[in-house]
Order: structure tokens, then sequence, then C-alpha cells
């Protein structure tokens, strides 16, 4: 197990480093020098001279290839030409905010999705199944920027129950230091949470369905009914256990989905994490920022796939035993 | 036994109320009295460097206008002529030594915020920063009567002028804000717009500058030794939103106090209809237009394929229905402007003679020219290039680009091909000083007298500053100098204005879109409000919070 | 909406059903077509993508406007939906039924078009690491497992801020080559299982080149994953097109598409819902009923139950 794990923490690395070089060249197709933007905006010529030192701009593209990798692995990710000042504060001070949208997406998105698919598994094929599976499967079509407007509107503007976009009051709590400040942060995430959770638990309840549904057919279950077992037993003990299996898979799964919705999601609701970070930069041009945030993003979705792997070989003992 | 069962409704009732009660019971602070206060304003737009020498953004202004002071300011009725209605700031008082000599005194209370004091060394520096070609600050065309600014003594300044005219006075106080030269002098004349005091400035101002997240908030606090008096309002906290709609729906979520421009009819109906604020109308100093790049984008020195042609020019200004998109846009808060002016100019005269909207002379003059559509795909084309052209407009602006969808479609009418450009406002602003646009809508905040507004924006001496499309008239300078120096009476004056403004329509320019009314609006809380419809801020200094109106923002203390 | 409006959606309403009868009937007595069938949601979910791909062909003549068309800027702006404009006008004055269904043609053709050049990639390179293995295939499934790891959006968004002007015809192929990595996973997996078949094994000893044995013997045998990613794979980009449109960045004004429809709605939502809530509603609609289908295809076409 250790070594298959070990092995996969080496892929991952790879693939990391890949991406790296990919954006690097991408990076460089667009324009060789940061001193030359694409809007042709022009830099303060120490800025340019810094750049070209630390990166050396005016060296063979391979040198400036190690000298990247150098920078990245010393955290230095650049300065940001809007917000003047370097882009690891600016991720720094936006990763935990989107980190804790996503968790809390996550979480809502978890516990609605398993508790719907279950209930629909034990209802199967009535009514209520069909309905709330019908339903669920709009939801999981719809545009999430789109819920997310809507949600907007009518709780926050026409309702007033939650505010009306944003991290805090910023004047109150700038900082998350005290319980009524935690319960602003609270609230104030509670829609935005919502909209990506609601998305996501659409599509985990399709699939625990399934998943809950294929295994009620098997021996086990059969023995644990002809036993004389309640039904209720049966579903949530012997058949649960075994149908969590996809919700792993899943959870790695929904990385790359919470950080495309974390950009337009963040973005309606005003709420100051990784993807609002990205759009405004792209929107300024700072491309400094985006393709950060481009390598952030993937360096999650590596280390997701990575985490579900590694709780799937826990979670089952078949692939710990083959691994061994 | 492990279940997965959501939440009972009754736990999920009870924790839903202890949170709302959690909530409820708010931080309180300490602050009691009269000097307590937090005002945050929401705006679409943000500063984008602290140095008033160096921007011409109006958010800018809003901030440094509190931190950085100016010899004199405007008076409550706004008059500019002469020096009697001015209101002394840094200078305690001045004379007349010559009929082109001015001499001030500054107020020797008047101290940094570093402890230093306020000598006239910093005002001859500041004159030096703002007329000098590197820092191409966009106030300079308006100092061009100033021939120069000297020193006799650590607090006496001299203005010497180059020839007499009745706005002497305001054009020596009203452009700059006088700067720390012990902070400033070292900075590279050519790097102001980088240099790291606009982002944490010293000044000598009401407010201290206390923090800048870019692209969420800005604070100030109250100086409590301020020369002058002290503040009532403690802090003033920015907050930058996405646009200006998206304040406006801040402030009647009362998640903000204060919004400058309510902008269109249903927000001043939403804020009518909110019990909490008041609303307060003031003389609107902004307009909107169309400008036309008359130089090639990117390349000044040759001219526009499309917009040198003055024909061309007339014809798209009298294709556009500009009354109807008012009408739409604002309501009855706007008006169409008959020139490049505010509703606050006093040189407002309908009369002004300017091209009509005439969408059949358009076309003809259209056909004359050699665009016809000879495809037949709906666009006209000459020598086979389509009349097309790309409009400039930044998103943090909702009615901008509203018009721009509008006009797109009524140039189409016309056989005008328009793509719009929909750009972030810095990259807007970085465009359209460098000039790649081929046309941009763009809003000007003006000044309370269209003295040093409209030779900054529409003569050659806004070339590279606030003149975009590079449009230059000798006829129409001459006539325009004409009009700051006329010292007869005030008719004559606006006969004069008003001949130079037909000779700059004729020329069309630009499109001129709308001049508003202003309508801010802020939460009931606040008293004692004087709104200045130059710059709405200027007197925040003497807002208050009455003591038993505080809220919880309103006591914390920091 | 004129009579001849009117006459003309009720017309696209019947072909799309008469459209679903027949499939039914001709395909629905086999096994797969009664697998397929056997789904609730899987009639309507036919009728209501062949509605809208008929009523998106029939465009000008289930219309009564132009959907540039600013019909009276000053007196039917935001305009509640009426006899007149059965969906009302957005803040432009322009109908919004008429930008609906021209939108639908947009949108349904971006998806189109970005799922075929997915789609297409997707096969060219998982049946090309499939069938030769070893390098080939190592090098191949390397750079996927690259393209998976970035978010498409991220990677979408880094291109707008890099170049300065992206025409939407480049924008398109980009969505397609952002998208094809889970398709050649499976078809990789399917050419892998098909290759060792007799028949293949048969085909590749008397000589046949390996485009060929490739195309007629393997591809045709892997289609049924190909097939459901696909329909899923055009849920996906009119998803992602409209997120981009909602940034500002994908289709420009004014063309209509139901992505930038919903963000010209967006500032006047308090007043006048209706222009974001109908092309919300209408990708919700379609992208549902893709899904709808490419469930009910996986369990058409699985071979499992060939056999069972």
């Amino acid at each position: 197990m250790a070594a298959w794990l070990v092995r996969r923490l080496a892929a991952s690395i790879a693939i990391v480093w890949a991406v790296v070089t990919l954006t690097f060249l991408i990076v460089h197709l667009a324009h060789g020098s940061p001193c030359g933007q694409p809007d042709g905006r022009p830099i303060a010529p120490e800025v340019c001279a810094d750049l070209t030192r630390r990166f050396g701009l005016d060296r063979p593209l391979g040198v400036q290839y190690v000298k990247y990798l150098g920078a990245l692995l010393r955290g230095d990710l650049g300065e940001s030409l809007s917000l003047h000042r370097p882009v690891a504060d600016a991720l720094a001070d936006t990763l935990p905010n989107t980190f804790m949208l996503a968790l809390t997406a996550l979480i809502l998105d978890f516990t609605l999705g398993l508790a719907l698919g279950v209930y629909q598994a034990a209802r199967e094929r009535r009514f209520s199944d069909i309905a709330l599976g019908n339903a669920a499967l709009f939801v999981n079509s719809m545009p999430t920027f789109w819920l997310g407007l809507v949600l907007l509107l009518v709780f926050g503007q026409r309702l007033g129950w939650f505010p009306v976009g944003g991290l805090r009051d910023l004047v109150l709590c700038p900082r998350v230091d005290s319980l009524p400040c935690a319960a602003d942060f609270a609230w104030h995430l509670a829609l935005p949470a919502l909209t990506l959770g609601l998305v996501g638990a659409a599509n985990t309840a399709r699939y625990q369905r399934a998943a809950l549904l294929d295994v009620v057919r098997q021996d086990f279950v059969r023995t644990a009914r002809a036993k004389g077992l309640p039904e209720r037993r049966v579903l949530l003990v012997h058949a649960l256990r075994n149908a969590l299996l996809p919700l792993i898979t899943l959870f790695g799964l929904s990385f790359p989905f919470l950080l495309t919705g974390a950009v337009l999601v963040e973005t309606v609701f005003a709420w100051p994490g990784m993807g609002l970070l990205a759009v405004n930069a792209i929107l300024q041009r700072d491309y400094p920022i985006v393709t950060a945030a481009a390598l952030v993003a993937s360096v999650m979705v590596v280390l997701g796939n990575l985490l579900a792997d590694a709780l799937y070989g826990v979670a089952d003992p078949r692939i710990r035993a083959r691994a061994t | 036994m492990p279940t997965t069962r959501p939440p009972s409704l009754l736990t999920a009732a009870a924790a839903l109320a202890g949170l709302l009660l959690v909530i409820g019971c708010a931080r309180k602070g300490g602050c009691t009295g009269d000097y307590c206060g937090t005002l945050v304003i929401a705006t679409g737009g943000e500063p984008d460097v602290l140095l008033p020498a160096v921007s011409d953004r109006a958010i800018t202004r809003d901030v440094t206008d509190q931190l950085f002071l100016k010899l004199a300011d405007l008076g409550p009725s706004g008059n500019t002529i002469g020096d009697e209605d001015f209101q002394p700031l840094l200078a305690e008082r001045w004379e007349w030594d010559t009929p082109t000599t001015l001499v001030f005194h500054l107020d020797p209370r008047a101290r940094w915020q570093d402890g230093r004091a306020v000598t006239a060394a910093d005002v001859a520096f500041t004159y030096d920063i703002y007329t000098d070609s590197l820092v191409r600050s966009p106030f300079r065309p308006s100092l061009r009567h100033i021939a120069a600014v000297t020193t006799r003594d650590s607090l006496t300044v001299v203005f010497r002028f180059r020839q007499r005219f009745p706005e002497m006075f305001y054009a020596a106080v009203y452009h700059m804000r006088i700067l720390p030269s012990h902070l400033l002098r070292e900075v590279p004349r050519s790097q102001w717009r980088s240099a790291a005091f606009g982002r944490a400035p010293v000044g000598d101002g009401p407010y201290r500058f206390v923090a800048w997240r870019a692209g969420e908030s800005l604070e100030l606090a109250a100086d409590s030794t301020f020369f002058l008096g002290r503040p009532h309002l403690r802090r003033l906290i920015w907050r930058f939103t996405a646009d200006q709609q998206v304040a406006v729906t801040q402030l009647v979520a009362h998640d903000a106090d204060a919004v400058e421009v309510l902008v269109t009819p249903d927000n001043r109906e939403r804020a009518r209809a909110d019990t909490q604020l008041a609303i307060y109308p003031y003389k609107g100093a902004a307009y909107g237009y169309v400008g036309f790049n008359l130089a090639a984008p990117g390349d000044t020195t040759k001219p526009h394929p499309l917009f040198s042609d003055r024909e061309l020019r007339r014809a798209l200004v009298m294709s556009v229905d500009r009354g109807a998109l008012v009408h739409t846009v604002f309501g009855d808060m706007a008006k169409v402007p008959p020139g490049p002016m505010s509703q606050l100019y006093w040189i407002w005269d309908p009369e002004t003679r300017e091209l009509a909207h005439d969408s059949a002379r358009a076309a003809r003059s259209l056909t004359r020219l050699g665009w016809v559509d000879s495809d037949g795909d709906g666009i006209r084309d000459r020598d086979g290039h389509p009349l097309a052209f790309r409009l400039l407009v930044p998103t943090t602006s909702a009615v901008r680009r509203q018009y721009a969808r509008f006009l797109q479609e009524q140039f189409r009418t016309m056989g005008i091909d328009v793509q719009l450009d929909e750009v972030d406002f810095s990259v807007f602003n970085e465009r359209a000083r460098a000039g790649r646009f081929d046309a941009l809508i763009n809003v000007w905040n003006t000044d309370p007298t269209p003295s040093s507004g409209i030779p900054e924006s529409w003569t050659r001496a806004g070339f590279g500053r606030s003149n975009y499309g590079r449009y230059e008239n000798p006829a129409f300078e001459r006539v325009l100098d004409r009009a700051v120096a006329a010292v007869s009476s005030r008719d004559e004056a606006k006969r004069t204005w008003r001949a130079a403004l037909e000779l700059l329509n004729q020329d069309a320019p630009a499109i001129f879109l709308f001049a508003t009314e202003n309508y801010a609006a802020l939460h009931k809380r606040i008293v004692d409000v004087r709104i200045r419809p130059d710059s709405w801020l200027a007197l925040v200094r003497t807002w208050r919070i009455p003591a038993d109106r505080l809220t919880d923002r309103d006591r914390v203390e920091r | 909406m004129n009579v001849g409006n009117w006459l003309a959606v009720g017309g696209a309403a019947v072909l799309a059903l008469v459209a679903v009868v027949e499939i039914r009937r001709r395909v629905g007595t086999g096994a797969p077509g009664r697998r397929f069938f056997r789904h609730p949601t899987a009639a309507p979910a036919v009728f209501v993508l062949g509605f809208f791909v008929t009523v998106a062909l029939a465009a000008p003549l289930v219309t009564p406007y132009q959907p540039y068309l600013q019909i009276d800027i000053t007196r039917l702006a935001n305009h509640p939906p009426s006899s007149q404009f059965p969906l009302g006008t957005d803040p432009f004055g322009r109908d919004v039924w008429s930008r609906l269904v021209f939108g639908a043609r947009i949108s349904l053709g971006i998806g189109a078009l970005a799922m075929l050049v997915a789609v297409t990639t997707g096969v060219v390179v998982g049946g090309v690491a499939g069938y030769f293995r070893r390098w080939v295939d190592a090098t191949l499934m390397r750079l996927v497992d690259v393209g998976l790891a970035m978010p498409r959006m991220f990677m979408l968004l880094m291109v707008v801020a890099l170049w300065e002007h992206v025409p939407l015809a480049v924008l398109v192929l980009l969505i397609g080559l952002t998208g094809w990595f889970g398709t050649s996973r499976l078809v990789r997996a399917e050419v892998l299982s098909v290759r060792e078949r007799e028949f293949v094994a048969a085909a590749r000893s008397l000589g046949a080149e390996p485009a060929r044995v490739i195309l007629r013997h393997v591809l045709p045998n892997a289609a049924a994953p190909i097939i459901v990613s696909a329909a899923l794979g055009i849920g996906n980009v009119m998803l992602l097109e409209a997120g981009l449109s909602f940034l500002g960045m994908g289709v420009p004004s004014p063309a209509p598409s139901w992505g930038n429809m919903i963000a010209d709605g967006w500032p006047k939502m308090a007043v006048a819902p209706w222009c974001s809530t109908v092309p919300g509603l209408a990708i919700s609609l379609v992208v549902m009923a893709l899904n709808a289908v490419a469930d009910a295809l996986r369990d058409a076409l699985d071979p499992r139950k060939e056999t069972a």
C-alpha cells in the first residue's frame, strides 16, 4: 500500500511539473517579455529591470525556464501588475476564502446528496423517487451562476434573509476573531455555499441512489433480509457501507467542479476568493495572477485525486490486498 | 447507530435561532459622543494611485481631497470669479501686490501627518511637479497662465501671472493639492505613477490614510489634531464594487451608508422606498460622450483612417437620437448637453447650435463620401473596406455599457458596423491615455467652471493627457482664450463661450450624450450633510452623526 | 407574435412529437430501444431536444423580430410578457423570445461544434493510444493526465487574459480542445478491450493498415461510450459558454447567446427578472434533456445488458 501511494505521489508531482511547463510555454507564446504587455501598457522601468534580472528575460528560453522553476520552488510567483503586491500574498489572502466556500459546499453536497440518494433508493420507482430524481436532474443541469443569481435576488434582495454578497461586515468584523464575527461570516457564506452545494448534491444523489440500488441487489443484502433484519437496518448499515465507495470517487472528481464553480459563484456574490481574484485579474490583463491561479487550481485537482485514491485504498480492502 | 438521516426539523430550527441570536448580539464598540461614526461609501470604481498630481479619476480626487489640502477652496456659492467667495484652507489669508502678483500667507498651524510643518517650499515644489513635463499631470493646461511660483519666506508664497483674467485666483488654488516636498523630492519625475507613496500617502488633511485593500476597500481615519477643526466622522471607508448598480444594491441592503449618484430612475425609486435613506439632489458635474480618435490607434503621428474625416464624424453625430437615449437610460435624471459641458457649467445655453439628429441627412452624407453597401451585407463599404470601428467601454459603468449597445444598434441601421471592446476600468484608462482605440465612451466629472476643464480635454495642451482623441482646432482655441479672458459682463462672456463651442460642435470631435442631474443617497442618521456639486465629499469633515443615533458600526474604535 | 409565428411554433412542437413517435416505432422494438424508452424521462427529453433544434433551425419563421432589433427603446424596454412579446423585452427593447430562438442557434451551435472538436480529438487520441500501446500510449495518456489536471475554465481564462482579442471561432475551438481528455480515456479503454478480439487480430494478420482497422472494426464497437459522452459534452459546453458569456468573455454583443442574455438582464434583475430567468431556464431544460438522453443511451447501449 505504501509503495503504491508513493508511486501515485511521484506521478502527481510529475503531472504538476508538466502543468508548470505548459503554463510557462503558453505565457511565453503570448509574449516573450513581461515588459511588453498585450495591451501595450507601459511597465515602470525598474519593475522591468527587476523582472529581467530575476527571470533572465534577455537569455535563451532554456535559461528562463530554469529560473522560472527556481522562482516557483522558492515560492516566488511574481508581482501582480494591478494590485502592486506579490502574487503569493494576494493568493494567500484569497485562497482561504475559496477553501472555506468549497469545504462548506462539499459538506452540504455530501450530506444533502447522501440523504437524498438514500431516501430515493428506499422509495425506488415510487412517485417521490421519480419526482425527486427529475428535480435533482434539473438542478444539476442549471448553470451554477444562474442559480446563484436567482438565490441572491430572492433571498438576498427581495426577502432580505441573507446579505447581498461580500465576505463580512467590513466595519465590525475585519477579522473573524469572535463568535458574532464567526456567525457573520457564516451568514455571508450561506448563499454562495448553498449554490455550489445544491448543484453538487443533485449529482451526488444520482450516483448514490444508483450505487445503493446496485448493492441492494447483491447477495449479502439478501442474506441480511433473510435473517429477518428490519429494512432500515439492512439499508443503512449493510448496504450503505458498501455503497459509500462512489462517494470517494465523487470527492476526487468534485475538485474541478468546485474550483470552476467558485469562479462564477464568487463573481456573483462578490466573494473575495481565488476565483474572483482570477476574474478581476483577467479583466485587467494581470496575467501573473491568472497563471498562478491556474497553477494552484491544477495542484488542487491533482491533490484531490491523490486524496481520493488514498481514501479508496483505505476504504476498499480489495484494492489494498492487490497493492501489497 | 450511525445514521445519515438529515437532522430533524426541530434541531435545525433551534440551531438557526441560536445563530440569529448570536449575530444580533454583535460586538459593541466603545466610542460615544460627537466624534464617532463610520461612513461606508459604496462606489463602482477604484482609485489608481493616491497622488493628486497624476490622476484624473473622480474617485481618486474624492479620497485625496481628504488627505491633501489646497491653498483655498470654493465657497458655498460656487463662484469662481475673483477671490471674495473663496474659503481659506492651507492659506489663512492672501493679498494682491500687483494686479498680476498674488501673495499667500500659509497657516502656521498646518502640519504634515508625520509632524513636519507645511511650508512655502512645499507649495513651490507642488507647482513644479504639476507643470513638469515628465510627470505629465493632466492639470498642467489649467495652470498655463501662472508664470512662476516663488517663496518669500517659510510661510509666504508668491504667484506671478502672465496676464489678468477673471478666474486668476481660481486657477491658482483650485487644481493643486499641496504635496509634501520632504517625502516626494526623491521620487524620479517619470515614475510618479508607480511611486510607493501613492499607495500609502502621508498628507496634511482632515483624514489620515489607514489601509487600502486593492479591489476591496480603502480606509481613512480622522485626524483629531486637524487645525481647521476635528472631523466629526471618525472613519471613512470606501467599498469598491463591480459597478454603480451593485453599489446602490449595497446601499439599499444597508451594507453601505452613502452613494454618490443613484444614476437611474429605478434606483431613485428603490432609495425612496427605503425609509432609512435620505436623498440629496445636487447639480450634476458629469457629462458623457462618445469620443472619436482623430489619430491612428497606437500611432499618434498618423491620422485615423476613418475619424480624421470631418464629414464622416458629422454624419455619425447626426445618426444618433440622443434625446431618446437619454430618456431611456436616465428618465428625467439627465439632459442632452449642447456641447462638452455638465449642468454645473454656467455657460449652459440650450440655444447653442449643434448638429441635430437627422438620419436621412446623415445617410446622404455617408453616401456622398463614398460609403455604400456594395455587397449587400447591410454594412457600408468603400474600396473594399467596411465602415466599421470598435467602441471602447469600461465594464464598471452599466450606463456606458447600455449606451454602447444602443449606439451599436443605431449605427447598424445606418450601415455602420460597431464592435464593442468592454474592458476593465484601468485597462480603459490606459488605452484611452495611450490613444489605442477607435472611439470610446467617456465621462468627465467637470470642474465648477469651464475655463479649466475644456482646455484640458479639447485643446492641443491636453495631448497625452485628458485630450484622448487628440482634437485640435486653432480657431476654436483662439475664441476659447478670448472667452476665458473675457473681463467684461457675464452675458458677453457667455456669448463668446457659445461661439467657441459652436465651432467645436461643427467639427464633431465627439457625440455629446448626457449631462446628469445627481442624486446622492445617504443613511438618514448622517446629518449636517452639505454636498458641493463639483466634489460631493469636499465638506465631509463637517458631516456628523448625532450621539443618540450611533449604530454598532459607528461605535467601533480603531 | 403574429399568427404565423404561433403556427410555426405549434408546427415545430408537432414535428418534434412526430419525431419521437417515429423513433419509438422504429427503434423501440429492439432490446436497446426498449431499454432506452424504459426511462420515463427519455421520450420527453427527445421531444425537448427535437423541439429546440427545430425551432432554432426554423428561427426566421418562428420569430416576429430580428434578434438585435431594438424595437422602441423609450417605450418598450423591460416590458413584461404580453401577447405581442410572449417572453417580454430586455433592457434594450429587444424581444426576448426572438433572442431566445436565435440564441438557441448560437448556443446549440457552439455546443455541437465544440463537442465535435472534442469528440474527434478524443477518439483519435484514444484510438491511437489504445491501438499502438507502449510508448505512444504512455505519452498520450500522460498528456491526458495533465489535461485533466487543469480545470477547463481556468485554462480558457488564462488564454483570454494573455491574448488581447480572442475571436469567437478560436474560443469555440479552444473549448473543444480542452474537453477531449475524458473521452480519450474511454475510447482507449474500449479500444484496448476490443483489440484483442479475434476479428481484429484476423484483420491485422491480413496486413490491414492500422487506420482502417481502427475505423472499420474497433470504433464501431466502441461507439457506445463515445455517443454518451458526446451527449454529455454538448451540455457541458453550453454551461461553459454561458459562464464565459456571463463573465463578458463569450459571444459578443449584439449576437444573442443564452449566456450573454443572462448577463444583459442581470443589472435589471430586480425590475425585469424575465430577461435573465428565461434563458437560464432554457439552458437548464436543454442540458437536462441532454443528460436524460445520455442516461438512457448509456443504459440502452450497455453491452453487458446485451447478454443478460
